[in-house]
């Protein structure tokens, strides 16, 4: 059994708006091993940028708040630690790396002592140390002159090149967790793939695990060992990554790989998910996918499933598996 | 960054010749006999006419212009009308007094504008950023010569600790420069509230936090440089006004700086003074324009001069 690094278990994060309470986490269930990569997917709004700013605690300055559920991270509940506990681990045990590379470095200090700031703050480096190992770094995650850059400013690098930045940042104080937060969606598809490469290769080198949030199943195939699907805030379905690509059991995740072009096979037209995602407001009674989904029944309107252990590690909220005498989780 | 800097310099001089043509049909026009007020009341017209003559008022308006210009040019800013006293002596005297109270009330209008603006960008909407915007909204709409005669009441008349007027020591500067600086202070936090609580949504400021930085360094250290542009153009223009002297808060407080030279100035007709002080305005605006566009380079480094 493989160690456990980060377990969030039912969380909840909900907003505060005008118009009331919007669930945009409602109980969610993620596990991350040791070492492993597990794929968060889902389309927009789906929760899933929330979640992973709810294990940073980085909600302040929106109106969310986590209302429920833990988020244990070595015998820490990250969800109760006080802003101050929770400062020593932010940028040290657990590193973040955001989807925007052009707006996420500052644009009025050098990449350099954006990376130092860090290294001195969690390592205790003196400046000198510090801009060595930001050097280091920056070599790692594969720019050229490295030693120029350091002392160069963020517009004069392009986007590819800042999320190496920003990455070598995040990887700056060896974190044990990496919460990939889209990183390549704003990104050249070419540039996407070196991205890739290097974070899995700097995985796996250091032992670091990685969350890795995306909306694409490319990213996915190509990065995860394990993959929740997420839907309108909730967790639908968790399995590893053959097993979600070979056979997925929950509709909406079928769906979601129906409406990817696969190699080597002709089809005419690329199938879609009918609908949108609802509206935060506009949350439907029962399950949240009921409404767009194929295989809609009578219960599916009224209330809502729960989520089911299905087989060894494979876990999915449908009603369609509700009854096949499983566990719960 | 040196030739900027040089081509700037030398791009004043065709400026303050466009303004020195509008001052001097300004002042011109302005409407009045200053040969009449020299010859006193009770003077004869053709004792008026035999001060015309001496002062050069007799000659057209562009003889009088040139004659104006090459003097200028060479260093002469012509004789005061009123006290027969070269110009250059009459602002250098008032100069240095209104410079002080510029830089003292700039100095704490920055100060405190800065922290209130920034307390209240960072407890927005909690009790700290009412009771700072709350003095910002005062501290502009407050007329400054009641706040000016509040302080003296309080500072001066009850309690004794300050002069009423008049420059003679340090303790002069503090009443005038807190009133001057009032204004100033709360549209310095206005001003830095709006473009800080901006900055606070940027991505970078989320990357700081990230990175396990204490809120204030996030605050003081990512975020204020970068929401200093609009605060320190306003500062400029601020800074600007306040080195034209005050004309309110120099007679409320009877300081002998620039405001007050200039409204004597107007009410005597003393051309020459006048047009002198008129330039040196110009001439401060444009130093200040330079400074603030040196400035922006300083806070951001896409900003270049070449």
């Amino acid at each position: 059994m493989a160690e456990k690094l980060l377990e969030i278990k039912n969380l909840q994060t909900h907003f505060k708006s005008d118009r009331g309470v919007v669930k945009a986490v409602d109980d969610v269930t993620i596990t991350v091993n040791k070492g492993e990569t597990v794929g968060v997917v889902g389309e927009s709004g789906c929760g899933k940028s929330v979640t992973s700013l709810s294990v940073m605690r980085l909600l302040k300055d929106t109106p969310g708040k986590i209302v429920g559920g833990t988020i244990e991270f070595e015998g820490k509940d990250l969800a109760h630690l006080s802003e101050k506990e929770m400062r020593l681990i932010r940028g040290n045990d657990i590193a973040m790396i955001f989807q925007e590379p052009m707006t996420s470095l500052n644009p009025v200090y050098k990449i350099g002592r954006q990376i130092e700031e860090a290294v001195m703050l969690h390592l205790k480096y003196d400046k000198k140390q510090a801009r060595e190992h930001a050097i280091k770094m920056l070599k790692l995650v594969g720019i050229p002159r490295a030693e120029e850059i350091v002392d160069e400013f963020p517009y004069q690098l392009s986007g590819g090149m800042r999320q190496r930045v920003m990455i070598a940042m995040a990887m700056a104080c060896n974190p044990k967790l990496l919460i990939a937060d889209e990183p390549t969606t704003a990104l050249d598809v070419t540039i996407q793939a070196q991205i890739l490469d290097l974070m899995r290769n700097l995985s796996k080198e250091r032992g670091t695990s990685i969350m890795m949030i995306t909306h694409d199943l490319g990213v996915v195939a190509e990065m995860c060992d394990r993959v929740v699907v997420m839907y309108a805030g909730k967790v639908v379905e968790e399995a590893d990554v053959f097993t979600i690509f070979e056979n997925p059991k929950h509709p909406y995740t079928e769906g979601l790989l129906n409406s990817v072009p696969k190699l080597g096979q002709k089809i005419k037209r690329l199938e879609s998910i009918p609908g949108n995602v609802p509206t935060p407001g506009n949350m439907p009674q029962g399950c949240k996918f009921a409404p767009r989904c194929g295989k809609v029944m009578d219960i599916c309107t009224k209330q809502d499933p729960e989520l089911k252990m299905i087989d060894k590690d494979h876990t999915c909220r449908c009603w369609l598996y509700q009854e096949s005498g499983v566990l719960e989780v | 960054m040196l030739r900027y800097f040089l081509n700037r310099l030398i791009g004043i001089i065709p400026i303050l010749f466009f303004v020195s043509i509008f001052i001097f049909l300004f002042v011109h026009m302005i409407p009045g006999d200053p040969a009449r007020l020299v010859a006193g009341q009770d003077a004869s017209l053709a004792d008026v006419k035999a001060v015309e003559r001496e002062l050069g008022l007799d000659k057209p308006l562009t003889t009088q212009y040139v004659h104006f210009v090459t003097n200028i040019i060479q260093g002469d800013l012509g004789v005061s009308l009123k006290t027969k006293r070269p110009v250059f002596d009459e602002i250098a005297k008032r100069f240095m007094p209104t410079f002080w109270l510029t830089v003292w009330s700039m100095g704490w209008a920055v100060i405190f504008g800065l922290l209130i603006g920034v307390i209240s960008a960072t407890k927005r909407n909690k009790w700290q950023d009412y009771v700072g915007m709350f003095g910002a909204v005062s501290g502009i709409s407050l007329p400054s010569f009641w706040l000016g005669l509040m302080l003296i009441q309080l500072f001066s008349v009850n309690l004794g600790w300050l002069p009423t007027g008049g420059l003679d020591s340090w303790k002069s500067y503090i009443l005038p420069s807190i009133t001057l600086g009032a204004g100033v202070a709360a549209v310095i936090a206005r001003f830095s509230r709006s473009s800080l609580m901006d900055v606070l949504k940027e991505d970078y400021i989320r990357t700081g936090r990230a990175k396990g930085l204490k809120e204030n360094k996030v605050v003081w250290g990512h975020a204020l440089k970068n929401s200093m542009i609009p605060v320190v153009t306003m500062t400029g223009l601020q800074f600007g006004f306040l080195l034209g002297g005050s004309i309110v808060i120099e007679t409320v407080f009877s300081w002998p700086g620039l405001g007050r030279l200039l409204i004597d100035s107007v009410a005597f007709r003393d051309y020459p003074v006048i047009q002198a002080e008129m330039l040196l305005f110009a001439l401060e605006f444009i130093l200040i324009n330079l400074i603030v566009d040196l400035l922006y380079g300083v806070l951001n480094p896409q900003i270049r001069y070449d």
